[in-house]
């Protein structure tokens, strides 16, 4: 909870004043009546007209305050609910921006948009509510108590008896509510699982001959929910019954007592109708407080998953030093020193005592099976991860000394998994520098063979649709080079990324490639042999270990496991016409 | 992508504003779906009647009790005597109102107990009638239809309709009563009164109709902006390694704060007029109560008023404005759910798949022959994609259909299961065509792994079981040892009972691809039909893979979508396939030696 306070906190000023407008509204409700009391007792006991149209006066003036205030009110609870939201968001996006691929996949991407944007939503909801339905219930309770007491000590007595019974019920019923709720909310997700099971393996289920079965297993999840929505709604109802019959029980004990009270000349008549009216207002927001109650669970684990994202601290820290660009450029552009890797919550090495260098102008590949652990050793290389022992060296640094920023200025990178943003192709090409620099990113377009960008109506300003889902696999691939490709570096990494291409391009492409990376060091990582056949170096990874280093030539005679995947890939070669 | 938006319930979605196309038809529809519950119905209405009428009766009663309350303490002290309430003295009236009080709340119990359970138990019915007419639909429906649309229709639709049914049409018939009882009231008490209160309530009135109409524009800008800024969000998250390579991260901070600072923007509109409403109404009700106060205090003076009647005007006047002023929201509540009921109908009068054959051939255990004869099908009669396939398969054959994405591999499969109906020509399996069978008896002879494996929340177990839940303990290993899948089932940590979920994180691709083999070989089919993996998986657990779907294609015939060269050098027939045809078949060395689009395919890659 001291978080969601942080977050209000620059808004101390605007919270005070609208918990004081809001004040001021509730002390116009329960003026109101009063005043029309007043105006009972003055018309029966036969006062004037000039009474009558003075008290008036003095209630529309009233009137007006509290309806004003009522108004300002909602006014700043929905600028406060409006900041408190998009603080908590930039909050939560900007601290994500500082995680490592590891913190992040402890929450992992649905979770974090869930929680960027549901859970945010239903916490400014709720504070919101809370500030205006909840706060102003001792408010209204203390000033309607005082008031009966102006009236009559016994009625100020049997208000706060009324407040006590009141309260203590709906303390009991919220409880009782919260659990009706989560079993619901375990029926619902039940339900959604099992929907979306039926109709994502409708084949199966079909070929199976499975439908009467789950039909069967549906209608299960069916009625539970129903049971259990019938139930909560029965308490709802039994609650606004409740609340119905008490304001009323109320007012009989006051006609009753109040009659007596009347008859010893202690109370006129007319405060039988302001009582009334006091009781009847301060249960309506006790309902009201109450209803906001039975949301709070809920508001309240949406509280727990923002701060979850919110107080982890970063993985990876950034170093001080900086690379002395003076100095005579090394040939060594990335050496792995005894690296090993591990992670947080893993019992086995992903990688152990890695070595080996990246030369510049030579190309180094790495070859394994999935699991082997080739596409960390990228990660390792732009700390998107942390070697948990052993040193990378950029240009003799340790990585670990450098900012993450300087890092990655100087390496290139075509992640496995392709993705493009929305946007224009130029946009993604240019890195966020303005104005897009239109000849280097024509050269990297013909580098990476994506010529066919040209044909399209829009050329380079064509859009492109989120994760670039618009053009096919090979085409996304080719975009993805061209975007490294256009970025000066001193590495270029190519994780898998040539698997989508076809034969003419892919020997044109690396063709090309030689050319724009002859003076920087050349990292590829695949599973195929024929993708890296010409590398100057390769590393055969196996289980996370180095199990044969040299060319083609040389593994193909001396490493057993390189032979291995030779072998495989022949018989198994992925077969696909067209 | 879609995974996590279909559980994205911010603020209120576009169907909150909705207006149903035809609201009378979904109405005699509705009618029809509440059947047996028109009784329930029924006393529902009888409880709001009994209800309405009892909130008319009590206010004249207090009134009553008031009245005589003043007098008899006047006449106490005009004998100078001090009075005090007794059974005789006003005692009996009171305990009398207590009873009328306490019935009334009675019936309002009885009334929304009756309700809650009505709606749910209609969405209980249409929810069974979905799920049932869900197994009803060609697979064409699914391939147009998003699953988060028809999970939204199902739950938050429903949900929706229930709440409306529940709270709003009860509301609806008891605001109905009130207004029309307390308006009576509130005329037989003074005609001058209440034309003041109908002044006041018109105001009212238009004030809600103002005030929602711009609720509705904001609502819909806040939803569109949080759509706006969940895809962005969403891109960001899934783009991260991208943001983070190229050095991205102020450029994005920006853009997101940007996109978030404008959905506070139109959250601030939204909020405002949405909280705005009650206070509005209210401040224009007081206006009404102060002057309605001062002329019914000066009627006081006059005596044309007592205290009694003054305080019961006032009840009537809160019981009838309440109502009025919830009716403007209540209209537009009812309409979105007449307007979800309505999609909820159109699913349920989609249309079905062709009924089964009156008297069906049977195989208990097909033989294995295969024929396609003029086979004829596209996925919507205006596009047909396979124009004249022809093939037959000899049983115990290996067929394997190779071609490119797209080129109708999945299709063939998808006819033989009768997935999809054809558009000309036959499938004949054992000389029988598939159309005179039923679609249970087919499929009792084909077993199919797909690449796309489906598993579903439940055991290692159950899922292996799934074609034949009443497998023992032993059939069960003895699947998975077949399979190759015995031995990591034993690694995991509850073995045979370890749970499972559909995109559970404790098992692989590969080892899911295991699981689907075990659950094939447990069911033992005539026939089977194999898609080979093409995902990354290890080359351990590949080799197993390749393994398992020998053993399983062994004495039976076999359909292999083959991406892998041994498979198809192996097979008794390949077929190869392009846009949605065969153009060529025969085995591995009859195609070489025709030298046609096989051979060329072969040597460009292999050679």
């Amino acid at each position: 909870m001291t978080t969601i306070l942080n977050f209000l906190k620059p808004y101390k000023l605007l919270c005070f004043f609208t918990l004081l407008v809001m004040f001021v509204d509730v002390a116009g409700s329960l003026l109101i009546p009063t005043i029309m009391a007043k105006m009972i007792d003055a018309g029966i006991e036969g006062k004037d007209v000039s009474y009558m149209i003075q008290s008036g006066k003095i209630m529309l003036i009233v009137a007006i305050i509290s309806g004003l205030s009522a108004l300002l009110g909602s006014y700043l609870a929905a600028t406060l609910s409006s900041k408190l939201g998009r603080d908590m968001r930039k909050a939560i996006y900007g601290k994500s921006l500082e995680f490592s691929s590891y913190d992040f996949e402890r929450f992992g991407t649905g979770s974090m948009i869930t929680r960027t944007m549901n859970d945010v939503n239903i916490v400014q909801q709720s504070a919101v509510w809370l500030i205006q339905m909840v706060l102003p219930v001792p408010a209204v309770c203390v000033s309607g108590v005082v008031m009966a007491f102006i009236i009559d000590a016994s009625m100020g007595f049997l208000l706060i008896g009324a407040i006590v019974a009141i309260m203590s019920l709906s303390v009991f019923i919220t409880r009782k509510a919260s659990l009706i709720f989560d079993m619901l909310q375990k029926f619902l997700d039940k339900m959604n699982v099992l929907l979306r099971e039926n109709i994502s393996g409708v084949r199966v289920i079909r070929a199976f001959n499975k439908e009467k079965y789950e039909e069967k297993r549906m209608r299960k999840s069916f009625e539970d929910y129903a049971e259990s929505a019938i139930r909560a709604n029965r308490l709802f109802a039994a609650l606004e019954s409740f609340a119905l019959f008490a304001v009323n029980f109320l007012f009989v004990i006051i006609l009753w007592l109040g009659g007596n009270r009347i008859g010893i000349g202690l109370m006129e008549i007319g405060d039988i109708v302001a009582l009334a009216q006091y009781v009847a207002i301060i249960s309506f927001y006790i309902m009201m407080a109450q209803m906001v109650m039975i949301m709070m669970p809920r508001a309240i684990i949406c509280v727990r998953r923002i701060l979850e994202p919110l107080s982890r601290t970063p993985e990876i820290k950034d170093g001080n030093m900086s690379l002395d660009t003076s100095m005579e450029p090394t040939e060594e552009v990335v050496s792995f020193q005894k690296v090993s890797f591990r992670f947080a919550d893993a019992d086995e090495n992903v990688l152990e005592n890695l070595n080996f260098k990246c030369k510049k102008g030579e190309t180094t590949a790495i070859i394994g099976g999935t699991g082997s652990g080739k596409s960390t050793i990228a990660k390792l290389i732009l700390r998107f991860h942390d070697a948990t022992s052993g040193a990378i060296l950029l240009k003799g640094k340790d990585i670990k000394n450098l900012t993450q920023r300087e890092l990655r200025e100087h390496v290139s990178y075509v992640p496995q998994k392709v993705w493009l943003f929305s946007g224009a192709i130029a946009d993604n090409l240019t890195h966020g520098s303005e104005p897009a620099d239109e000849y280097r990113i024509k050269r990297a377009l013909s580098a990476a063979q994506a010529e066919f960008v040209y044909d399209l109506p829009d050329g380079i300003y064509s859009r492109v649709s989120q994760g670039g889902a618009n053009f096919s696999g090979g085409q996304k691939q080719r975009l993805s080079i061209a975007r490294a490709l256009s970025k000066k570096a001193d590495m270029y990494i190519f994780d898998d990324s040539f698997s989508a291409l076809d034969f003419k391009t892919d020997a044109a492409l690396r063709k090309a490639l030689a050319e724009e990376t002859k003076d920087a060091a050349v990292l590829i990582i695949s599973q195929r042999i024929n993708a890296i056949i010409n590398a100057d170096q390769i590393v055969v990874l196996e289980e996370g270990k180095i199990v044969g280093i040299g060319n083609h030539d040389f593994l193909t005679k001396n490493c057993r496991v390189y032979q291995d995947i030779a072998k495989s890939q022949m018989a198994g070669q992925p077969f696909e016409g067209g | 992508m879609s995974d996590y938006n279909d559980n994205v319930d911010i603020v209120s979605s576009d169907s909150d504003f909705e207006i149903p196309i035809n609201a009378r038809q979904t109405i005699k529809k509705l009618w029809r779906s509440v059947g047996d519950q028109r009784g329930r119905l029924t006393a529902v209405l009888l409880s709001v009647f009994v209800y309405v009428l009892l909130s008319m009766i009590s206010p004249m009663y207090s009134a009553y009790i008031v009245d005589r309350l003043w007098m008899d303490v006047k006449e106490a002290a005009e004998h100078g005597a001090i009075f005090r309430i007794s059974l005789d003295a006003c005692g009996r009236d009171i305990l009398f109102l207590l009873l009328i009080y306490a019935v009334t709340a009675a019936f309002y119990t009885l009334q929304s107990f009756l309700m809650a359970g009505f709606a749910e138990k209609l969405n209980l019915r249409l929810r069974t009638e979905i799920s049932e007419k869900l197994n009803k639909l060609p697979l064409s429906y699914f391939d147009r239809t998003k699953t988060g649309d028809i999970l939204s229709r199902l739950i938050n639709d429903l949900d929706k309709t229930s709440e409306v049914l529940q709270t709003g049409a009860l509301k609806f018939f008891i605001s109905i009563g009130l207004i029309a009882g307390s308006l009576v009231m509130m005329l037989r008490l003074s005609v001058a009164l209440t034309i003041i209160f109908l002044i006041f309530m018109a105001l009212a009135l238009a004030a809600t109709k103002f005030v929602s109409a711009k609720t509705l524009r904001f609502s819909k800008l806040r939803q569109q902006r949080v759509s706006e800024a969940t895809a962005q969000v969403e891109e960001a998250y899934t783009g991260r390694v991208v943001i983070k390579a190229f050095n991205l991260e102020d450029n994005s901070y920006k853009n997101m704060s940007q996109a978030m600072d404008a959905l506070a923007d139109a959250h601030l509109k939204a909020e405002f007029f949405i909280n705005a409403i009650n206070p509005a109404i209210r401040l224009i009700n007081r206006f009404g109560q102060v002057f309605i106060a001062v002329l019914a205090g000066n009627m006081l003076i006059e005596g044309r008023l007592s205290a009694g009647m003054f305080q019961a005007f006032l009840q009537y006047l809160n019981q009838a404005s309440e109502p009025f002023t919830e009716a403007a929201y209540m209209i537009n509540s009812i309409q979105a759910a007449l307007a979800s009921l309505e999609r909820i109908y159109d699913m349920l009068e989609e249309e079905e798949i062709s009924p089964e054959p009156a008297s069906p051939s049977v195989i208990n255990r097909a033989f294995g022959s295969v024929e396609f004869q003029n086979v004829r099908f596209g996925y919507t009669p205006d596009n047909i994609l396979m124009r004249n396939v022809v093939f037959a398969v000899e049983p115990g054959q290996k067929v394997a259909i190779v071609g490119s994405t797209g080129a109708g591999k999945t299709t063939l499969i998808n006819l033989l299961m009768r997935f999809y109906e054809l558009n000309g020509g036959k499938i004949l399996l054992d000389g029988i065509d598939i159309k005179t069978m039923t679609r249970s008896n087919l499929r009792d002879n084909l077993g199919m792994v797909l690449q796309d494996t489906w598993l579903f929340d439940g055991t290692v177990a159950e899922n292996i079981a799934y074609g034949k839940p009443e497998a023992s303990k032993e059939e069960i290993i003895a699947a998975a040892k077949a399979a190759r899948a015995d031995f990591f089932i034993r690694a995991m940590s509850n073995g045979y009972d370890t749970v499972l979920t559909n995109d559970s994180e404790n098992i692989s691709i590969g080892q899911r691809q295991l699981l689907t083999i075990a659950r094939a070989f447990l069911r033992d089919p005539a026939l089977i039909i194999l898609d080979e993996a093409t995902s990354s998986v290890d080359t351990r657990t590949e080799i197993e893979i390749g393994r398992a779907m020998k053993e399983l294609m062994k004495n039976r015939t076999s359909f292999v979508i083959a991406h892998r060269l041994s498979t198809i050098i192996d097979a008794d027939l390949i077929l190869l396939m392009q846009n949605g045809n065969i153009i060529e078949q025969g085995t591995h060395k009859t195609l070489l030696k025709a030298k046609g689009a096989y051979a060329d395919l072969y040597y460009s890659q292999f050679a």
